[in-house]
């Protein structure tokens, strides 16, 4: 298997953006080309969770290679839900380190803000199961009994939920690409308006514009990618036996860190998926970063925070950052890499290993990367 | 409340249950034999969803339901008032949807027509206009 590297990287300011999904998906992969200083790449994938609801548009792998001048560029739509931008890195790796493309730009973004929001919140809906989904569950709704679940059986607390929010929006002040650019308090976080019981307004991420990219590459460049893990679990919830820990996190983490060769011992900053506050909490253990049981604790206690011991959503996260869908994963991972080569100015951590997490549907389809700058 | 049976289904080669009933088995690719299991239960957890999406009316309750037996669902109820994980409740379905706790027929009807949501008010509509037209009828016939 050939060693695959990420030669650029590149992103739109995420948020309330005027631009189509093709002008910010270009926008973001000519910022990538041109810091990997390619101008064309052997293979094109392209991930769009729910293009055709959300922009009226379909067969987006040539509506885009043909935006972006490269039509005769082989182009490929990869879809996992909420982490396809990440299946779009996995689909690239595979081309790559079988030996099929050398140089693979992957872009994703997603494109929402212009539509009411019950509206999206239905769209993004349709990737729950449709039993359950006849019930009126929306990502929020299922967020809400996974909280109240982990709460009563982990002991989680409100505070500790609550604060991830508060050093996720401290983290995004620092990122002039971030969706939202302010702190906000504890106070604020918990008292703000309630959603899905327990789950307040302040403890999930915003409907977000944009788009993100990377250049991946069989030729050594300053970041490689050390392992990539995909995890699957059943899309109905009831099928599950427990609500308060992601098995596709759990299966996805293991292969990362086996393709790897090492642990979670070695990562010193991550990004974890954190649609909604909890998440972050229960992911940090999932994927072995901090023990069971300890995760709350470690948030309260500043561990995660940007001068902690391990900083998590340097970016600001989902929760500040932004979530345009299939833009995420992706965006998680130029953040790890402008980390890794000293490029996050303003936010820069000390770290050589980085790992990024995707939750695709209700943790249906989950992935976890890992990234390593050169030595 | 009754305590009757739900339909279900039973995989030969796990014994999983599911309800509603399917035809494969979530982790096997196996057809999955009929079964019953008993509309009594415990709370898994719910919550109070205060934005929901398009044809349902907030606060809307739900809760995941684990019934004895171990087959999990997802059911509507009236309120969480006193409910915690962990609290035993039964599970009623009614036009094919299933509602937890215990329930009169008066609350049965009112959350019949709260779900129904937009054909609930057409449905009460049409039976206003009916009845008016018959209440018509006889007042014209008094004269």
């Amino acid at each position: 298997m050939n060693q695959v590297w990420i030669a650029g990287a590149g992103m739109t300011r995420f948020g309330r953006r005027d631009e189509t999904l093709p002008d910010l998906m270009a926008e973001a992969a000519l910022s990538a080309l041109a810091d990997a200083m390619i101008e064309q790449p052997d293979g094109l994938v392209v991930a769009a969770m729910n293009p055709e609801e959300f922009t009226g548009a379909g067969n987006y792998g040539s509506l885009i290679n043909t935006h972006l001048g490269l039509s005769h560029v082989p182009a490929l739509r990869v879809e996992t839900a909420t982490s396809s931008g990440v299946a779009a890195v996995y689909t690239a790796f595979a081309a790559i380190a079988s030996g099929l493309h050398k140089t693979v730009l992957v872009v994703g973004g997603e494109k929402m803000s212009h539509m009411a929001t019950p509206r999206v919140s239905e769209i993004i809906g349709r990737s729950i199961d449709p039993h359950e989904r006849s019930y009126g569950t929306t990502m929020p709704a299922l967020a809400g009994l996974i909280t109240r679940a982990a709460m009563h059986r982990r002991g989680l607390t409100l505070r500790e939920i609550s604060q991830v929010a508060v050093k996720n929006h401290a983290n995004g002040a620092r990122n002039h690409l971030a969706h939202f650019q302010e702190a906000v308090t504890l106070e604020a976080v918990m008292e703000s308006r309630l959603v899905a019981d327990p789950l307040r307004l302040f403890h999930c991420c915003p409907i977000s514009d944009g788009a993100a990219a990377i250049v991946m590459t069989a030729e050594p460049a300053e970041v490689r990618i050390a392992g990539i893990g995909q995890g699957t679990d059943t899309i109905a919830m009831r099928y599950r036996s427990d609500l308060t820990a992601f098995v596709a996190t759990q299966t996805a983490a293991q292969a990362a860190y086996r393709m790897a060769g090492f642990g979670p011992e070695r990562v010193e900053v991550a990004e974890i998926h954190d649609a909604f506050a909890p998440f972050e909490i229960i992911s940090l253990e999932d994927t072995g970063l901090i023990p069971p049981g300890k995760a709350g604790r470690a948030t309260l206690e500043g561990e995660t925070a940007l001068d902690g011991r391990l900083p998590i959503n340097t970016s600001g996260g989902l929760k500040a950052r932004g979530h345009p869908l299939a833009g995420t994963g992706i965006a998680q991972i130029v953040e790890l890499c402008w980390q890794l080569r000293g490029m996050a100015a303003g936010r820069q951590v000390q770290a050589q290993v980085a790992l990024a997490h995707s939750i695709g549907g209700l943790a249906t389809n989950n992935w976890v990367t890992l990234l390593e700058a050169r030595r | 409340m009754n305590v009757h049976t739900l339909p279900a289904s039973r995989c030969p080669r796990c014994h999983r249950l599911v309800v509603p009933p399917a035809r494969l088995c979530p982790d096997h690719p196996v057809t999955m034999e009929a079964a019953t299991v008993p509309n009594i239960g415990e709370v898994v957890s719910f919550t109070t969803l205060h934005s929901p999406p398009e044809g349902f009316k907030a606060p809307l309750h739900i809760a995941l339901v684990e019934l004895d037996g171990g087959a999990r669902l997802f059911c509507h109820g009236e309120e969480t008032k006193g409910i915690r994980i962990g609290s035993s409740v039964g599970v009623e379905s009614l036009d094919r949807v299933f509602y937890f706790s215990h329930m009169g027929f008066a609350d049965r009807a009112r959350l019949f027509w709260r779900r129904a949501g937009a054909r609930g008010e057409k449905v009460a509509s049409i039976t206003k206009s009916v009845v008016q037209g018959i209440w018509r009828g006889r007042s014209s016939g008094d004269s």
